[in-house]
């Protein structure tokens, strides 16, 4: 496979990778009170949290679009006070790949905190624990099955995206251009042995995370 | 010890939890049937259930006072819990769960940890799983964590239920000896009167949600 | 009756059985104007003519692939090379149609001041540019760009896109500072002004061959929609556009 190639891999596990971490902390935090809490307004969060799931990929895209690009609210603001471009750079294919993933992180962990017996949380607490203790020791340590599955499947989704980053990324070689950006192509240009090898790493990638998060998962199991 | 509590109610299913008592001894059974509120008032004291109203001190520390809404966290009770339930964590060894209560707390040296663990007899369980414990060695377990966090007061909700008659006396001896050993009042919960005369020196009659007499057990439960 | 009178002219309505159906496949910079000429022809002929606008080297490889047109207008001679090739064409049909000439064109409220290719290379961050690698614009570009040496240090700014009207809604968005388009898509836009015009003998020569296919549907329809296309009618509108004319 030549070096071009290897780049576009590199560089599509690399964002995908820096997006699942950049949801994280936000994702948990969000199961964790969807599943906790009740407030007025709360279907509203829980449906706004489910869009990019529910709608076209590409009309998520035009949303992000209007918002990050240079004219729209929060594009003006990153490029007139932090000389910050998004639209047509790799942080755009970040953006997308998160916003597009959010969503499947949320609901796994969500169903990985509601299984989690209450009570243990309630004896670590007559034990002396912090509430910041509890999370991190109990809780988050019980719900790691829902956590673990939405982590494998946020970066499966993130690996998988297209229609939201070629609107708001572009597709730039060297640049912005990711795995599934670049089959499109391929099979545009009718370069289709590209095409086939390029299929195959995606085969690959989805084989080894699946087979990561069932390894972690039977790991968990045993202590 | 002294524990106060002052017009405790808390509406249950049923009917209405509520109590009014000042508790002195070190070892008190809360005797009733089951369905009584004894699991209720437990929790309460606890800090795990907000009562309707209620003034309750221990040993001149305030735990609640629903009349200024206040009420002491959980966690700054120092109380140790023995629930009905399964409570040891199941994603820690037996080891973990025991050093839990014990993080980054001032070591008392009354509650060593050999101390506790001898007295209980669980030495040799320190590297298994929580899943591998009988019945027995389970509550063993529960009771060595809740000591080891240090607390001021042992609340125990019928620790020796389902348990076989020879494992429940092995365990019986323990708790008997247990304020003797380390200097920790309790609350015993349980509705076997033959556990409440071993152990505990006052025994308070609780009967839908009413204190209905109280006194030396031997004498009350015969 | 009168209900079966309704229900033939509903029908009749909807079939056009009057009328032939005739696929036009023309690249996209030619919409506008295609579209124009193509309802004109229409209320004069009672033909119906439906087009598929795109970049002209995805629409060679939708004909390729068997794709129902009967009619081919590329933005070059390439892609009609490609189909004659293939035998896909009645080359005794292809003729040179229109010219066009390259222009960079910026947003209309850009303060950037490009008065030439070379200002783009410190006075740009984002350039739009048809996908160089296939379509036709984009090729145009390149070609220029590399003549006047300039491909090298400007590639690293280049966001290529699907077509030349992709590039000028990149412009009209303000998410580049600027882009390569051609004339007559500056034209129909009012949020881009041109900063640049490539004279016609500094640029590669710009051809729009037409053809039209071997498969055609209605070869006799379509064939004098071709001719159409040469006329005096179609000519002003061409010009009005902003097009060369070549024929």
């Amino acid at each position: 496979m030549p070096p071009l190639e290897w780049q576009i891999v590199r560089f599509t596990l690399a964002v995908c990778a820096f997006s699942t971490l950049l949801i994280l902390p936000v994702g948990l935090a969000t199961a964790w009170l969807l599943d906790r809490y009740h407030w007025p307004g709360k279907l509203l969060v829980e449906t706004v949290v489910t869009l990019p799931l529910v709608l076209p990929p590409v009309a998520t895209g035009l949303v992000l679009l209007k918002m990050f690009g240079r004219r729209g609210p929060i594009g003006h603001f990153l490029s007139q006070h932090f000389d910050i471009d998004v639209v047509f750079t790799w942080r755009a294919v970040v953006l997308a790949a998160a916003v597009m993933s959010f969503p499947l992180l949320v609901r796994s962990a969500r169903v990985g905190f509601q299984g989690v017996d209450q009570r243990l949380e309630q004896i670590a607490r007559t034990l002396g624990a912090r509430d910041m203790r509890v999370f991190f020791t109990i809780t988050l340590p019980l719900a790691s099955r829902g956590i673990v599955a939405g982590i494998v499947l946020a970066f499966a989704r993130a690996v998988g995206e297209f229609g939201a980053t070629i609107l708001v990324a572009g597709n730039i070689p060297g640049r912005t251009t990711t795995l599934s950006l670049e089959i499109f192509s391929a099979v545009q240009l009718g370069h289709d042995a590209t095409a086939y090898r390029l299929l195959v790493v995606c085969v690959v990638i989805a084989f080894s995370a699946v087979w990561l998060s069932e390894l972690l998962m039977k790991k968990r199991s045993m202590e | 010890m002294k524990l106060a509590i002052r017009q405790l109610s808390l509406r249950l299913q049923q009917f209405t939890l509520g109590v009014d008592v000042d508790l002195q001894h070190a070892r008190t059974a809360i005797f009733g049937p089951s369905g009584a509120g004894k699991t209720s008032l437990l929790e309460t004291i606890a800090g795990l259930r907000r009562p309707d109203t209620a003034k309750i001190s221990f040993n001149d520390q305030l735990f609640d006072d629903s009349g200024q809404n206040y009420s002491l966290p959980v966690r700054l009770r120092r109380l140790g819990y023995v629930p009905q339930y399964d409570s040891l964590f199941p994603h820690l060894s037996v080891e973990r769960n025991l050093l839990f209560g014990s993080n980054g707390k001032p070591k008392d040296h009354t509650l060593e940890f050999h101390h506790i663990v001898d007295f209980l007899d669980i030495g040799h369980l320190l590297d298994r799983h929580v899943r591998s414990l009988s019945r027995g060695e389970n509550q063993r377990v529960v009771i060595a964590r809740a000591l080891l966090s240090a607390p001021q007061l042992l609340l125990l909700d019928e620790p020796l239920t389902s348990l076989d008659a020879k494992l429940k006396n092995a365990i019986l001896q323990q708790l008997q000896t247990l304020h003797r050993e380390f200097g920790v009042p309790m609350l015993f919960v349980t509705h076997d009167p033959m556990e409440a005369t071993a152990i505990c020196e006052e025994v308070i009659l609780l009967q839908e949600g009413r204190i209905i007499g109280r006194g030396d057990p031997a004498k009350l439960l015969g | 009756m009168r209900i079966s009178v309704l229900i033939l002219t509903a029908m009749l309505a909807v079939c056009n059985v009057n009328g032939a159906e005739i696929n036009v496949y023309a690249a996209a910079s030619l919409t506008d104007v295609m579209k124009e000429i193509g309802s004109a022809y229409e209320k004069e002929s009672g033909d119906k003519i439906l087009f598929n606008f795109g970049a002209s080297s995805l629409l060679a490889r939708q004909i390729i692939e068997r794709a129902p047109a009967d009619i081919f207008i590329s933005a070059d001679e390439a892609k009609m090379d490609e189909l004659a090739k293939a035998g896909l064409i009645a080359t005794e049909t292809r003729r040179d149609l229109l010219s066009n000439l390259l222009v960079i064109v910026v947003p209309s409220d850009s303060k950037l001041v490009i008065a030439s290719p070379e200002d783009l290379v410190t006075k740009s961050q984002k350039i739009a540019v048809a996908d160089a690698r296939a379509v036709p614009a984009g090729i145009y570009t390149k070609e220029y760009l590399t003549r006047l040496g300039l491909w090298q240090k400007l590639e690293p700014k280049i966001v290529p896109t699907e077509n030349v009207r992709a590039a000028l809604a990149a412009v009209e968005s303000g998410n580049v500072d600027a882009g390569f388009v051609y004339k007559t898509d500056a034209n129909i836009s009012s949020k881009v002004r041109v900063a640049f015009t490539v004279a016609v003998q500094e640029g590669p020569p710009i051809r729009y061959p037409v053809a039209l296919m071997k498969e055609a549907k209605d070869n006799s329809a379509a064939a004098k929609f071709l001719t159409y296309l040469q006329s005096a009618n179609a000519r002003k509108t061409f010009e009005r556009g902003g097009f060369i004319v070549k024929f």
